[in-house]
């Protein structure tokens, strides 16, 4: 068993709603995030990511369960005493205070002298490249340098575990991009454990060591990004995290039939019963029609180029749509297919994924 | 978890606790007895007979005490010439404010804070100093006068102070801040846009003006006419300084009870008055915008 | 078209101009006949003379030899007084009382929240001369003396919805994402208000009692129900005097007042501005 840092017991909230309805936001969870791991919480807003991340961090009082920190029971103390911190999505630095005492400000309160706390800050602040900068206002630093201060003051104090709440949602593409692969660098520098909240999939893929996705206040699967890819659990996995071609039917060796009559090849012979088939849009290539590989005959209804690939949004004769994403480098074939707007989508059977049935 | 449910309710208790007794018995307790007034007899010589007395409020609505007096109107026509008074201050300070607030709303923000700057500013200073200056302007040996005759235009003194027309003045200079900040606030949320778009579409300046901006900005227009015409009605100030002996408002009549004629239940029933206009007011504006918040989209 | 939105425009920038000329011609009137030597009419230029000013501030003059003239400035001396010594008390008072209220309904969410909201807009939306004759008959009947007591206790009801709702405003401003910060930075509650809250919602307090001690120095309506026989403000001092006949030196006192309150409302404004 690997080294826990934070454990969820059979973790539960609800809220009630101004309607008079109640929302559970975590239905007895449980979680366990080892040291120094990169754990990603992903979800689409209301899933409970953000709940469970001030359950940890002690801004939401759970109704049942429990939660451990290094071994030591968290529940019922108030965030203050938590050896835990948070970079918040807004970052919510001090507007009354400079980068340097907002900064400072765990070991101000923690009772930390000046003069450490002036050594230590600076250190901090030169990890997130922001050296000398103390005397600034918040306001006088631009969008990503606030997010630089919120983290330096998060782990000044070295928490046992840091908490980013969607940290990067309010900076533009490439700054954000770039924050991505620091985060991760900061993380292998400190060796500390991070719990990234984020509702981006293409972020949860890039960073993590593992990655939960949650929805309706459950934890779907907890896995390696690759896995969550390449083996999603359910449906809801498998259309949160990529874009998905999912055929519902019956599953025969080998051989997976829907209900409208298409047949779909995989690799799993054992297969048997009720099953959802998942083939990913870059799974598939374009066949010439004697070709004798697994493929479905679509009609194109759309043709969109997105720089390095086309998109394919086609139909079956049976009305069902595919999606497929072809290279930019087949550009000759792609016109071809353009002129007689049918295409035979290919796929390799052994990457097919088969989804176990879920009740509707 | 009890201990901090304790913590936090003695934390409220500790903040709210002599608050909340200064004012039930300062504010609540005062306000309570004057409506139990509103209702007692008169005593002879100024004091209050603990007995049941509707005819406070007859005197005023035409049911008056049959024992000691005939139902005279004056009191009414006092009602409805405050009330009148009070409108036409409401639609003056309504006309002054809302082209300057079309205005100011346009300039630049370093303009702009400035100009709301020396609009808030009169509100601070002291009422009484700004009434004093229009006595000085429009008594019959004032500024206005000067400059009339001195102009030839006319060649005796004109009435210009002790007027209706003094009082809504008065109040126009006093409430021009009250007006102006709700007015400024929905003209300044005006999405100019959308003034463009009923241009586009093929409105007049003055179609698109009826249509579009004014149904837009009436729920500033309809906070500032609330909070102007309160204030005016109850005013007792204004018609003091400005309409002198001749013009009497709710107000002076009001204090004439108190101070004057001791009759406090009478003046306690005036009062009352004034506050069920007050209440039948924001009764309306909370329904009527209550209504206009409605929003199709979300159905809220 | 062009022609005709220009136009447009500038009698629109011309209306506003004499928008502002309305609000400020009288006030600059009153401080330039503040010097003019006339002492019956007013309005008509004899000369220049600082003596109001004189006579107001104390100093000998011509016309305080005069016995008549020598009382009347005592009694302003008094009321000014009179109104210090209100307006600090209850701005005191009041923003105490206020402020703690705000913190209450913000930090707080119990049974009554809209009532306490709902008795602290009343005093803004009544007419103050309900709360006057309220405030009036009450005292009466519980038997208080009137006089400083009672002025100070009757503003204060009013007094405290301003502060009310100058610290409320300041308090919706503010991140409420700031003090889960500094509690996951290890702050308790106590700490997290004292550094984090309170420097924040300073400004806001600051300016609740800049606000209460000005209403309370210009407060005539509700103060001359409640101040007795024996005290006078200000405020009430300069309303005796205008219905007995104007004296020249009214002038002088409106205009020092009128500097007094534009000082501490730049002030105020100045420091809300610097705040953003």
């Amino acid at each position: 068993m690997r080294d826990s840092i934070v454990r969820l017991d059979k973790a539960a909230k609800a809220f009630a709603t101004p309607e008079g309805q109640t929302v559970t936001a975590l239905d007895a969870i449980d979680l366990d995030v080892s040291r120094n791991e990169f754990l990603t919480l992903l979800g689409p807003s209301g899933c409970g990511k953000t709940t469970l991340l001030q359950a940890i961090s002690g801004f939401v009082q759970l109704d049942g369960g429990r939660i451990l920190i290094d071994g030591e029971d968290m529940t019922d103390r108030p965030p203050y005493r938590r050896p835990v911190n948070t970079v918040f999505q807004n970052y919510a630095l001090f507007p009354h205070m400079t980068v340097g005492e907002n900064t400072g400000y765990a070991l101000e309160v923690a009772g930390v002298v000046k003069a450490e706390r002036t050594k230590r800050v600076g250190d901090a602040l030169r990890m997130v490249g922001l050296e000398g900068m103390e005397g600034r206002k918040p306001r006088q630093l631009s969008g990503g340098q606030q997010q630089r201060v919120a983290l330096a003051r998060a782990i000044i104090a070295r928490p046992k575990l840091l908490l980013l709440d969607e940290p990067l949602s309010a900076l533009d593409k490439n700054l954000r991009q770039s924050m991505q692969i620091e985060l991760k660098t900061l993380q292998h520098e400190l060796g500390i454990s991070f719990i990234f909240v984020t509702h981006d999939q293409q972020e949860a893929l890039t960073m993590s060591d593992r990655v939960a996705v949650l929805s309706g206040g459950r934890i779907q699967q907890l896995d390696t990004p690759r896995a969550i890819y390449d083996q999603p659990k359910n449906s809801f996995v498998a259309t949160f995290v990529g874009a998905s071609n999912l055929f519902e039917g019956e599953a025969g060796s080998g051989q997976l039939v829907t209900r409208d009559g298409l047949s779909i090849s995989h690799g799993r012979q054992g297969a048997t019963g009720a099953a959802t088939a998942l083939i990913r849009p870059e799974q598939f290539f374009i066949a010439q029609a004697d070709d004798s590989t697994p493929s479905l005959d679509v009609d194109l209804e759309q043709i969109v180029f997105v720089g390095s690939t086309f998109e394919l949004f086609g139909r079956t004769a049976t009305g069902r749509r595919v999606i497929a994403e072809i290279p930019a480098m087949r550009r000759s074939l792609v016109g071809e297919i353009e002129q007689t707007r049918r295409a035979r989508l290919a796929y390799d059977p052994a990457a097919v994924h088969l989804l176990p049935a879920e009740a509707a | 978890m009890t201990s901090i449910a304790f913590r936090r309710r003695a934390q409220l208790a500790v903040l709210l606790g002599p608050v909340s007794l200064f004012l039930a018995v300062f504010f609540l307790g005062p306000l309570a007895i004057m409506i139990v007034t509103s209702f007692l007899s008169p005593g002879l010589y100024g004091g209050v007979e603990w007995t049941w007395y509707p005819h406070n409020y007859g005197r005023i609505l035409g049911f008056a005490d049959p024992m000691f007096e005939d139902f005279d109107p004056i009191y009414i026509a006092i009602f409805l010439r405050s009330l009148k008074i009070a409108a036409m201050t409401v639609l003056a300070t309504l006309l002054v404010c809302y082209p300057a607030a079309f205005c100011i709303s346009r300039l630049s923000d370093r303009w702009k804070n400035f100009c709301l700057f020396l609009i808030t500013l009169p509100f601070f200073t002291s009422l009484i100093v700004r009434l004093f200056v229009w006595v000085l302007i429009l008594r019959p040996t004032g500024l206005a006068n000067e400059v009339l005759i001195g102009t030839g235009i006319v060649s005796r003194p004109l009435d210009l102070i002790y007027t209706d027309g003094a009082i809504i003045l008065g109040m126009v200079y006093v409430f021009i801040p009250f007006m102006f900040m709700p007015v400024y606030a929905s003209v300044e949320k005006l999405d100019w846009t959308l003034v463009r778009a009923s241009l586009d579409l093929g409105a007049g300046p003055i179609r698109t003006f009826l249509r579009i901006i004014l149904p837009l900005t009436a729920p500033g227009i309809a906070g500032g006419a609330v909070i102007v015409f309160i204030p005016a009605l109850g005013n007792f100030v204004v018609p003091a300084i400005l309409g002198g002996a001749k013009v009497m408002m709710l107000g002076n009549l009001i204090e004439q009870q108190f101070l004057a004629a001791r009759n406090w239940p009478f003046g306690s029933a005036l009062a009352m008055m004034v506050m069920t206009v007050m209440l039948v007011l924001l009764f309306i504006h909370v329904v009527v915008s209550g209504r206009r918040g409605f929003d199709p989209a979300t159905g809220h | 078209m062009k022609i005709f939105a220009t136009l447009a425009r500038g009698s629109l920038i011309a209306y506003t101009a004499l928008f502002f000329a309305f609000i400020y011609i009288p006030l600059a009137l009153i401080a330039v006949y503040s010097f003019n030597a006339n002492p019956v009419n007013m309005m008509t230029w004899t000369g220049f003379t600082t003596e109001w000013y004189a006579q107001v501030l104390g100093f000998k003059t011509k016309i305080s030899e005069n016995a008549l003239y020598l009382e009347s400035t005592s009694q302003l001396v008094e009321a000014l007084w009179n109104s210090l010594i209100i307006a600090t008390s209850t701005t005191a008072i009041a923003t105490v009382l206020g402020s703690a209220m705000a913190i209450a309904l913000y930090r707080f969410d119990f049974f009554g929240r809209r009532f306490y909201r709902t008795v602290m807009f009343m005093p803004m939306l009544m007419p103050d001369i309900v709360l006057g004759i309220a405030l009036l008959i009450f005292f009466v009947n519980s038997g208080i003396n009137l006089g400083l007591k009672t002025i100070i206790i009757g503003q204060c009801t009013f007094l405290i919805s301003y502060v009310f709702i100058v610290v409320t405003a300041r308090l919706a401003g503010m991140d409420r994402t700031l003090e889960n910060a500094s509690a996951d930075l290890g702050a308790n509650e106590w700490t997290t208000f004292r550094k984090v809250v309170f420097p924040q919602l300073l400004p806001g307090i600051v300016g609740g009692a800049l606000l209460a001690f000005i209403i309370s120095m210009d407060d005539l309506v509700i103060t001359y129900f409640i101040a007795g026989v024996d005290v006078t403000t200000l405020p009430m001092f300069i309303f005796a005097m205008l219905r007995r006949g104007i004296k020249p030196e009214i002038n002088a006192i409106a205009v020092m007042m009128l500097t007094f309150s534009f000082l501490i409302a730049s002030l105020g404004l100045y420091l809300r501005s610097r705040q953003k």
